[in-house]
């Protein structure tokens, strides 16, 4: 193992040639074990490609949440407003003017005056008049009058003379169609659900 | 070679053109472009605040507000079907064919966004817009537009007021707009298929919308409809012009109905005329006539001045120094007491009773009574009415605001005067805001700040209320149709000629009102019922005292206010 290296040295350390060849250094041998590369290459690729389709899943399943959500907010939309338009319809039930006009239509009548029933001792307090029909309250209120402005002109439709049904306009001379106008004038804006 | 050279001589001019490219878009203008990248996907939502709703006493919402839709065409692609379109639109949104026709068809050339329906309910437009998809029909679009329900219609419609198409146009609604509008927010993010699914980790922002806070009034959903209904009737019944009635708790000062006929729907505000939109019960004056002289009577009393046996010889003419004062039926000179003079309402003995006063002590009075202010109970446009101060007042005057002319007033103020009595002579100012709220113009109203003061002392009230008592007597009274059966009722009916139009004299047509509360020897309730110009021959007593007792009848049995065994009034009324 007499290295190229080592012979500078020799030359120059001549004097102490004698301790120089005792303490004569080796080069230990340089033991190679070579490690087994494919369980290393393995768990590379393992982890590359788990963090590939893992990342790729992950986003996948954020994206399918994304489109959950977005179905959820809808559907928690359409609830919601299902559940206003019930509250609202539930209100117009209990509208004391619907209430009133059905009990009057079942011969009820609001009495002038109350007459208190103990329960304990059975005795009433309050005068006792009997309830008559003339006591019932007139429930349709006068309607309000109209300002000028909303009894405009009726909008006419002018039909062609011609008796060729491929020339005349199915919605202008459809009877359905213009004779639900007035109607539908009537109801008003959107208050049907 | 060559071609190698060639190569590289073609890459290197693409390389060049990337090169212009890149410093085109980086040094050149990179802001606008950054801008239309995030752009390009980005969803912009506006978050629309609900509005408060507006409750009555008990919660029961008089205004809601639920969620709506607005349905929006694109002509661009509704124009060619825009006939079947319009009909099945027009079926399912009741909306006006024609119109919905021309909206489809686009209003101009080239249009691409027309409102088909405002204010559709939510539920309602969904499933129109689905059914329109299975249909196969293109270019309609639904966007957030919030409905406000009145769900009981003109119930309390003069005090809520109406929404116009997008701001408030009257009564509470814009009064205190700022509580209820609450604040919009908004919610942007970035979308990939235009149909509004979020691209997740990507920018997104949210301002959460801000909803409006809840009105509460003291109003009586139930009772206020009985009030306008019981009104409404006498109004039509009497061929009257107009008519109000107020009901006040008596203690608390809190207005449990105030009716205005004519009213309107407030879901339909332009159905009806602007006329009728306000509240004439505040925003009216009138001259209250004789129910004004319970106020006199009290303020003569606690004066020292008057006591109700006291005894008056009441000619059958008064000639004061303008002219003569006379009585609404014909007698000799006959003698009433005090007492007499409240139960038949005569103005000659009040103007005698009054004769102890000076000007400035009967105005003095009156103003603590609350006449000549606003009550400033957050309702618009509120008249203070006519008092003229005590110091310029002429004695001929003073004679004739001492029964209820010369002077006018505004509904409320009047029943909060004689709800004063009711309330052992302590006013309490009346209000219809339950806690307390702010006015558009900054003034604090509600139950939260409503004051008391004495105006008249316990016996005085108690002593007018005792004649008051007198008025509905049969045998006595001018008004026994203001009897609630079983209870002791006081009250004071009121006849006044009114003002012409144009401010000059009279002009031949009346107002009559019935002022009264009940159980007489302790007060629970005032109610205060106003008619104005009715065409049939009556006065407050035979049209107004109905209307007081029917009312009166229905807020007793509501509240369960049992009647008091106390004596009735035994006060002489001639001598």
């Amino acid at each position: 193992m007499s290295s190229p290296a080592l012979q500078p040295r020799t030359r120059v350390t001549r004097i102490a040639q004698e301790a120089v060849d005792r303490a004569r250094l080796t080069v230990v041998p340089r033991v190679r074990t070579r490690a087994p590369r494919v369980p290393f290459v393995t768990l590379v690729s393992v982890v590359l490609l788990g963090g590939i389709v893992g990342l790729l899943l992950f986003n996948t399943s954020m994206q399918q949440a994304s489109f959950a959500a977005s179905a959820l907010e809808a559907e928690a939309d359409t609830l919601a407003a299902r559940e206003q338009t019930l509250r609202m319809e539930l209100d117009e039930l209990r509208d004391p003017q619907r209430v009133a006009t059905q009990a009057q239509q079942m011969g009820m009548v609001i009495p002038a005056a109350p007459v208190f029933l103990d329960l304990e001792t059975g005795r009433t307090t309050g005068v006792r008049t009997p309830a008559t029909r003339e006591q019932a309250i007139n429930l349709m209120p006068p309607a309000p009058i109209k300002p000028a402005n909303l009894a405009p002109a009726p909008i006419l439709v002018e039909v062609p003379a011609t008796t060729d049904p491929a020339t005349t306009d199915p919605a202008t001379t459809d009877p359905s169609a213009t004779a639900e106008q007035p109607a539908a004038r009537q109801r008003g804006k959107n208050r049907n659900r | 070679m060559v071609r190698l050279r060639v190569g590289f001589l073609l890459i290197a001019m693409v390389l060049s053109f990337f090169c212009a490219r890149l410093v085109q878009l980086q040094g050149v203008d990179p802001g606008s472009y950054a801008v239309r990248a995030a752009a390009e996907g980005a969803v912009r939502v506006p978050l629309v605040a609900e509005r408060g709703d507006i409750l009555d006493r008990n919660g029961v919402p008089l205004a809601d507000s639920i969620k709506g839709k607005m349905v929006i065409a694109d002509p661009a692609l509704t124009a060619d079907e825009a006939p079947e379109l319009a009909r099945l639109l027009s079926e399912r949104l009741s909306i006006d064919y024609f119109r919905t026709l021309t909206a489809l068809r686009g209003r101009k050339e080239g249009s691409r966004y027309e409102y088909v329906a405002r204010r559709v309910p939510s539920t309602l437009a969904t499933d129109t817009l689905a059914e329109l998809d299975d249909a196969g029909f293109e270019g309609i679009s639904l966007q957030d537009d919030p409905i406000r329900d009145y769900p009981a219609g003109d119930v309390a419609a003069n005090l809520l007021g109406y929404m116009g198409t997008d701001e408030p146009l009257g009564g509470f609604e814009r009064t205190f707009d700022e509580q209820l509008a609450g604040v919009d927010g908004e919610a942007t993010w970035q979308s990939n298929s235009g149909k509004g699914v979020r691209i997740p980790l990507r920018e997104s922002t949210l301002r959460a919308a801000r909803n409006g806070a809840a009105l509460r009034t003291t109003l009586d959903r139930d009772l206020q409809w009985f009030t306008q209904r019981v009104l409404a009737q006498a109004v039509q019944q009497y061929r009257a012009e107009s008519g109000a009635a107020v009901v006040m708790d008596t203690r608390t000062g809190e207005i449990l109905a105030l009716a205005d006929v004519p009213t309107f729907d407030a879901n339909e505000p332009t159905d009806a005329d602007e006329d009728d939109l306000g509240s004439r019960a505040l925003n009216d004056t009138y001259e209250p006539g004789s129910v004004q002289k319970v106020l006199t009577a009290a303020s003569l009393i606690d004066a020292g001045k008057a006591f109700p046996r006291q005894r008056f010889k009441v000619p059958p003419n008064l000639a004061r120094q303008d002219r003569v004062i006379g009585d609404w039926f014909d007698h000799g000179t006959i003698r009433l007491t005090l007492a007499g003079i409240i139960a038949k309402s005569s103005n000659i003995g009040t103007v005698l009773a009054a004769d102890a006063f000076s000007p400035v002590q009967l105005v003095e009075y009156l103003q603590r009574f609350g006449l000549g202010r606003t009550t400033d109970i957050g309702v618009r446009g509120e008249t203070p009415g006519i008092l003229t101060p005590g110091e310029a007042m002429t004695s001929q005057t003073k004679d004739r605001v001492a029964f209820g002319q010369s002077l006018s007033v505004n509904v409320v103020q009047m029943a909060a005067a004689v709800n004063t009595i009711a309330n052992g002579g302590v006013r309490v100012s009346p209000s219809v805001i339950a806690g307390s709220a702010v006015t558009d113009d900054g003034t604090t109203v509600g139950t939260d700040v409503a004051t008391r003061t004495r105006v008249v002392s316990r016996q005085a009230a108690r002593a007018t209320a005792r004649m008051m008592e007198k008025v509905v007597d049969p045998e006595d009274g001018v008004a026994p149709g203001a009897q609630v059966p079983g209870y002791l009722v006081a009250g004071k009916t009121g006849t006044a000629q009114r003002v012409a139009p144009d401010g000059i004299g009279y002009d031949g047509s009346t107002t009559v009102s019935f002022g009264g509360f009940a159980p007489a020897d302790d007060a629970r309730f005032t109610v205060y019922v106003v008619v104005h110009a009715p065409r049939v021959d009556g006065g407050g007593g035979s049209i107004a005292g109905p209307v007081f007792s029917r009312i009166m009848g229905y807020v007793l049995g509501r509240y369960g206010v049992e009647p008091t065994d106390g004596p009735p009034s035994r006060l002489p009324v001639e001598w």
